[in-house]
């Protein structure tokens, strides 16, 4: 934690606490519209879908596939000491989309990654209270 | 009663700032501004008190002020590249109401000088909002760092889903910098006004610095200073000026999303929308056109438009630019002027299409300034697509000559 | 110099140059337009009068008088030590106007300062480069 370099979110506590709290405790919590049932990404105060405020959080699986990917040949600050290192677009198993930095793979070889490959969600803890997702290929 | 706006604006005249690209004594945003605003007046032939409409994304009570004007119509619309199609198609809304017969579409950005000037010559930026879901869940701590870094995730997707390759979108930026050796003003013109100048192949992007795969360095926008301004007058006034009208006959405008995490097909943008909005405002189709000025921030930009647009079948966008097609003499010139990524590409980068297709369809896109022999083509039709943000909003405009 | 503690400006190097240079000696260099003959204030690389790009700058007689003033009996910054201070808009002899800090006033008693009361210009370091106007009643 003392060595984490990166740029850290800061977590806001009137939307998204929940997402952030569940970090630290290494689960992927998701909001859910309690009126059409679909999960959306980013946390928001409102379904982007039927509009509806009634939002629920749960537990996810953790679990989605690349969507797409790129490799970062170049970057800065702490990310510059990583390069090339591959972002990505995920598909959560329970819906909608979340963007990360991929671990799993061999960013050397940008082809060999492949989307739709499996991915599972991990947490590093980045200061006292933050704990940043981070998603890793796992077949 | 609402009326259907085409044809009843012209863009009359377009002109750019005195000095644009890497300028190396350094400038403001301003002073682009301004001297784009004088240069594109006294092109027309008319006192910057004639104008009676300001439309800019920055600045826009200062330059009414800077130059002693009094506006009855502002709008400050910033979305990014494509807010000049954007005021084209506000303006000719207030004109066609009758609010304002005479407007001008500014732009000063000083994309190079604000480096050195510590961001003082710029207002761009500024964000500061920690608290935007971008900021928790979109960018920095994900490894995003600029736009290349998202785009990026464009192109990877359009090769997976379509079979495109990335020779396919490198030939978009060789056909680019062959339009960019007709235009002395651009960057790249040649190795006189750049050392990295002059014609490149498909190879030499392919071996340019990879900046973040799949996009390489010749794959992406210069980043440099320019102003220009394009003055717009009512059909009634459109005769009134020194310089010849070029008509609006259709502008269309819509948004997909904001953050790459709500663009549902990475391979999509909103330009099936506005594009579809502005030809059927003019009444015409994507096979009316004769020539396109479509927005390249990155190769991958341009190609998805060109979809968009209709000029290609889905999947396909490249082959626009495949086999000479949109080259100089080919039969559907493209980005004339040599693009963003080989002409100039301050930031927000759409007041050049502007610019260019103004030229082109008004017959005077060759000049010894605006281009050498070559440069002109005899397209009297064009669409026009600005892309701002992340592929998030587009502005599509149809304008054509006056026959 | 070293006790400056208000902001200072900073001169750009394309437009207004030379009223700093001006400032530098004690002078104060104004802009006027070639073509109407008008001066202008702010300094502009186009007159706002008549649009002519010709603009040379003269040495002005750095005198003025009050247009309008105010009495400052909250700030920030290093104007909060000086609370109350008047500012004021200065018609310029030349012509246009300027904005100011005034001297020799008694701010403690806003009523006593006269609108047309005849001002003199002032410099005051800042930094090395950098002379920052004041305008002085001085009747």
């Amino acid at each position: 934690m003392a060595d984490y370099n990166k740029p850290i979110p800061s977590p806001d506590p009137y939307v998204t606490q929940p997402f952030w709290d569940g970090a630290k405790e290494g689960k992927l919590m998701l909001p859910r519209c309690t009126s059409c049932n679909r999960v959306h990404w980013y946390p928001r105060i409102l379904c982007p879908h039927c509009h509806s405020s009634s939002i629920e959080w749960f537990e996810a699986s953790g679990e989605g596939f690349i969507h797409t990917y790129a490799v970062q040949n170049r970057a800065f600050g702490g990310w510059a000491d990583e390069t090339p290192y591959a972002t990505a677009y995920i598909d959560l198993v329970e819906g909608d989309r979340m963007f990360t930095a991929l671990r799993g793979v061999d960013a050397e070889n940008p082809e060999s990654i492949k989307i739709g490959a499996r991915v599972k969600i991990e947490f590093d803890q980045a200061d006292e209270d933050t704990y940043v997702p981070y998603w890793r290929v796992v077949d | 009663m609402p009326s259907n706006p085409s044809m009843s604006a012209a863009i009359v005249a377009a002109a750019e700032s005195d000095k644009i690209g890497y300028i190396e004594e350094g400038t403001t945003a301003l002073n682009l501004h301004i001297e784009a605003i004088r240069n594109v007046c006294a092109e027309a032939g008319i006192s910057p008190t004639e104008i009676e409409g300001v439309f800019a994304t920055n600045h826009a009570n200062m330059l009414a002020e800077y130059l002693g004007i009094h506006p009855k119509y502002i709008d400050t619309t910033s979305v990014g590249g494509c807010s000049f199609q954007m005021h084209v198609h506000h303006a000719l809304a207030a004109i066609n109401a009758g609010v304002i017969d005479i407007a001008v579409v500014s732009h000063g950005e000083a994309g190079f000088s604000a480096r050195k000037n510590q961001g003082n010559g710029t207002l761009r930026g500024g964000g500061g909002d920690p608290w935007t879901p971008a900021a928790q869940f979109g960018g920095g701590p994900y490894g995003a760092w600029g736009p290349p870094s998202y785009y990026a995730h464009a192109l990877t997707r359009h090769m997976h889903q379509w079979g495109s390759t990335k020779e396919d979108f490198a030939n978009i930026a060789v056909v680019t910098r062959e339009w960019a050796g007709l235009n002395p003003r651009a960057v790249m013109h040649s190795k006189e006004t750049n050392k990295f100048g002059g014609p490149i192949t498909v190879q030499d992007v392919l071996d340019s610095r990879m900046i973040v795969w799949p996009l390489n360095l010749l794959d992406i926008c210069l980043v440099t200073d320019h102003g220009g301004a394009v003055l717009l007058a009512s059909a009634e006034k459109a005769r009134s000026f020194k310089t010849p009208p070029v008509w609006i006959a259709g502008a269309g405008e819509n948004q997909s999303h904001a953050d790459m995490l709500e663009m549902d097909d990475f391979t999509a943008t909103s330009a099936h929308a506005s594009s579809e909005a502005a030809y059927r405002m003019a009444g015409m189709g994507p096979g009316d056109m004769e020539m396109a000025m479509i927005y390249d921030s990155f190769t991958v930009t341009a190609g998805i438009t060109a979809e968009m647009l209709g000029l290609t079948p889905r999947g396909e966008g490249p082959s626009l630019w495949a086999d000479g097609n949109a080259s100089p003499g080919g039969k559907f010139p493209v980005n004339t002027n040599g693009g963003g990524l080989s002409f100039s590409h301050s930031g927000m980068y759409g007041m050049m299409l502007l610019i260019e297709a103004y030229r082109q369809l008004s017959g005077t896109a060759e000049d010894g300034v605006h281009g050498i022999e070559g440069k002109q083509t005899s397209a009297q039709s064009a669409v026009v697509n600005g892309t701002g943000g992340l592929l998030s909003v587009t502005g599509t405009l149809v304008l054509t000559s006056d026959v």
